[in-house]
């Protein structure tokens, strides 16, 4: 108390106003880390440290990614490695909602899948791709497979744990209030266990990402991944690292457009989720 | 008619780790009248939050019997609302959702249910909460909502499971009066679980007092307290003190020299001048 006390009294003084002010825009909280990074990337490349056939500075990477939207390649590969991802993505979470639950409501659900579930979740999505590969083909049926696959069960686990910590005494509640199993259902668990959903969510679609990644690398014919590779073959590193940025800035922006917002206007404004003491 | 009866309630459950079979309840009997507020009183592990899980349909009686109002329980159930320690608001509805949630339950339709909660919200002194969380209210007031939580369904009778021990003191004092000012103005019938003597004989019109493992009915005594009743006026009472004293050595088994311990302490009050000492010494025999 009184030591964490004695460093917010001392940070002013160190940080000092400016700093402080910079702190609090959105901007700079969002771009600024970044900021270093590209500098020391920069300074590398400059300095020559390696031959720029296997390493390239930003200027080079921000005219080839000028280069690739004006040949509409990265535009058309962009919208079907989001196009792919968005097909798993509907399926795993309209597959991995509904068994989450079920799962973790029902006890004999529960017993029968367990085991299968720990044994199939160890099987890495990847691992599945040649055998994916040979009942679909090179199709948009076994990318969307291999995308399912890797959400539906870290999906699944989560809601099973989530349901299990909605506290006891809340389910008393409502039944001593008048809810019958069904409004229980709907009315406590599935609010209750909102925010293991959404950490389910944030994990299978993280999952599910890199899954598409790798599986148009391997399966690929159009797409972010498949760019990728492709310009390794023809041995282009720049397109490599158009590629590299282009997967973190579309995570950045699918966090800050759709699961941050609803983590926000959901768990977090219910003060469902505490925010973490320790960084203050 | 008495509200809630029970007859020679005896519960015993399996150990989940040692397979040992434990008597929660040895054997409980008594009833609460319609409109009368009755706490249970014992020391820790007795049981007496088992006779009220029973009691809300929580968990099965082993034999014995639990009538409300003249029906066996078996499921938990509206017209035997809890208010739980821990609160157990609903934290994705809002303060007047958590009201009416138990009139949705019952199918009331919106238009006929939001003045209904909003009266009860006015009852504890919630009136200008109704958008916010639960969350967004002191410990305090999250408890009265419970309170109001539970009223708004209008039951035969409200539990309640020590529903004061998570808040601080002063707090506690505040809800103790709140809740005896409701209870005065709507009547409803309460069952009460507590370990703390002081506030089973402020709230209570009778105290069933368990005895250790495996519980049964010590004594069960009659607050000789007129209503309505404040912390200020009680602590000055000499009933008060002289209850408190009595419920005290019952639960330290029953010492024989109670009664003239009681004595004494009332014969302190009446020559002291000052409530928070007194409030010590009583809290510390």
């Amino acid at each position: 108390m009184t030591v964490s006390g004695a460093t917010q009294r001392t940070r002013p003084a160190m940080g000092g106003f400016w700093w402080r002010r910079l702190g609090r825009s959105r901007v700079v909280r969002t771009f600024g880390p970044f900021v270093p990074v590209v500098l020391a990337w920069w300074a590398v490349a400059e300095l020559e440290f390696f031959p720029a056939a296997f390493f390239v500075g930003p200027d080079v990477v921000v005219a080839e990614f000028a280069e690739l939207i004006k040949k509409g390649i990265l535009p058309a590969y962009l919208s079907d490695s989001v196009t792919r991802l968005w097909t798993g993505v509907v399926f795993g979470l309209l597959i991995g909602i509904p068994a989450g639950f079920l799962v973790a409501m029902s006890r004999w659900a529960r017993r029968l899948t367990w085991p299968l579930l720990m044994f199939f979740q160890a099987i890495a999505d990847i691992a599945w791709l040649p055998i994916v590969i040979v009942w679909f083909g090179f199709s948009l049926t076994a990318v969307t497979f291999v995308i399912v696959y890797t959400i539906v069960f870290p999906l699944m686990i989560s809601i099973v744990a989530g349901v299990e910590q909605v506290p006891r005494d809340m389910v008393r509640a409502a039944r001593s209030l008048g809810a019958g199993r069904f409004r229980v259902f709907t009315d406590v668990i599935l609010p209750g266990a909102l925010p293991a959903v959404a950490t389910g969510i944030r994990t299978g679609l993280g999952y599910g990402w890199r899954a598409l990644i790798a599986a148009e690398i391997i399966v690929g014919t159009s797409g972010i991944g498949f760019m990728m590779f492709d310009a390794r073959r023809a041995g282009e590193v720049t397109g490599v690292f158009v590629g590299m940025i282009v997967l973190g800035i579309l995570w950045f922006a699918l966090d800050a457009l759709v699961l941050a917002p609803f983590e926000r206007s959901t768990i977090e404004r219910w003060g469902m989720i505490q925010t973490a003491e320790v960084a203050r | 008619m008495s509200t809630l009866e029970i007859k020679n309630l005896h519960k015993e459950y399996v150990d989940a780790y040692t397979g040992e079979t434990v008597t929660a309840v040895g054997d409980v009997s008594f009833s609460v009248d319609r409109g009368e507020f009755v706490s249970i009183l014992g020391p820790s592990g007795c049981g007496k939050t088992t006779v009220l899980n029973v009691v809300a349909g929580f968990d099965k009686l082993t034999s014995g019997s639990v009538e409300v109002g003249g029906k066996p329980v078996t499921a938990p159930s509206p017209e035997r609302g809890v208010v739980f320690q821990s609160f157990a608001l609903f934290p994705w509805k809002t303060v007047l959702g958590n009201v009416a949630f138990g009139l949705r339950m019952r199918g009331v339709p919106r238009r006929e249910r939001e003045p209904v909660a909003r009266q009860y919200l006015e009852l504890v002194g919630l009136e200008g909460f109704e958008r916010k969380f639960p969350h967004e209210l002191s410990g305090g007031m999250q408890q009265r909502l419970g309170v109001a939580r539970v009223l708004a369904n209008e039951p035969e009778v409200m539990l309640m499971d020590e529903p004061f021990a998570s808040v601080d003191a002063q707090t506690r004092r505040k809800l103790q009066e709140d809740l005896t000012d409701i209870f005065q103005a709507k009547r409803p019938t309460v069952f009460f679980v507590t370990h703390d003597v002081d506030e089973a004989v402020f709230l209570s019109d009778r105290v069933v007092v368990l005895s250790s493992r495996p519980s049964t009915v010590a004594e069960i005594v009659t607050v000789p307290l007129e209503r309505p009743r404040n912390w200020r006026s009680v602590l000055e009472n000499p009933d008060f003190r002289h209850t408190v004293t009595h419920l005290t050595d019952l639960l330290a088994g029953g010492r024989a020299h109670g009664e003239e311990q009681a004595e004494r302490l009332s014969g302190r009050v009446d020559s002291s001048s000052e409530p928070p000492v007194r409030a010590d010494a009583g809290g510390e025999s």
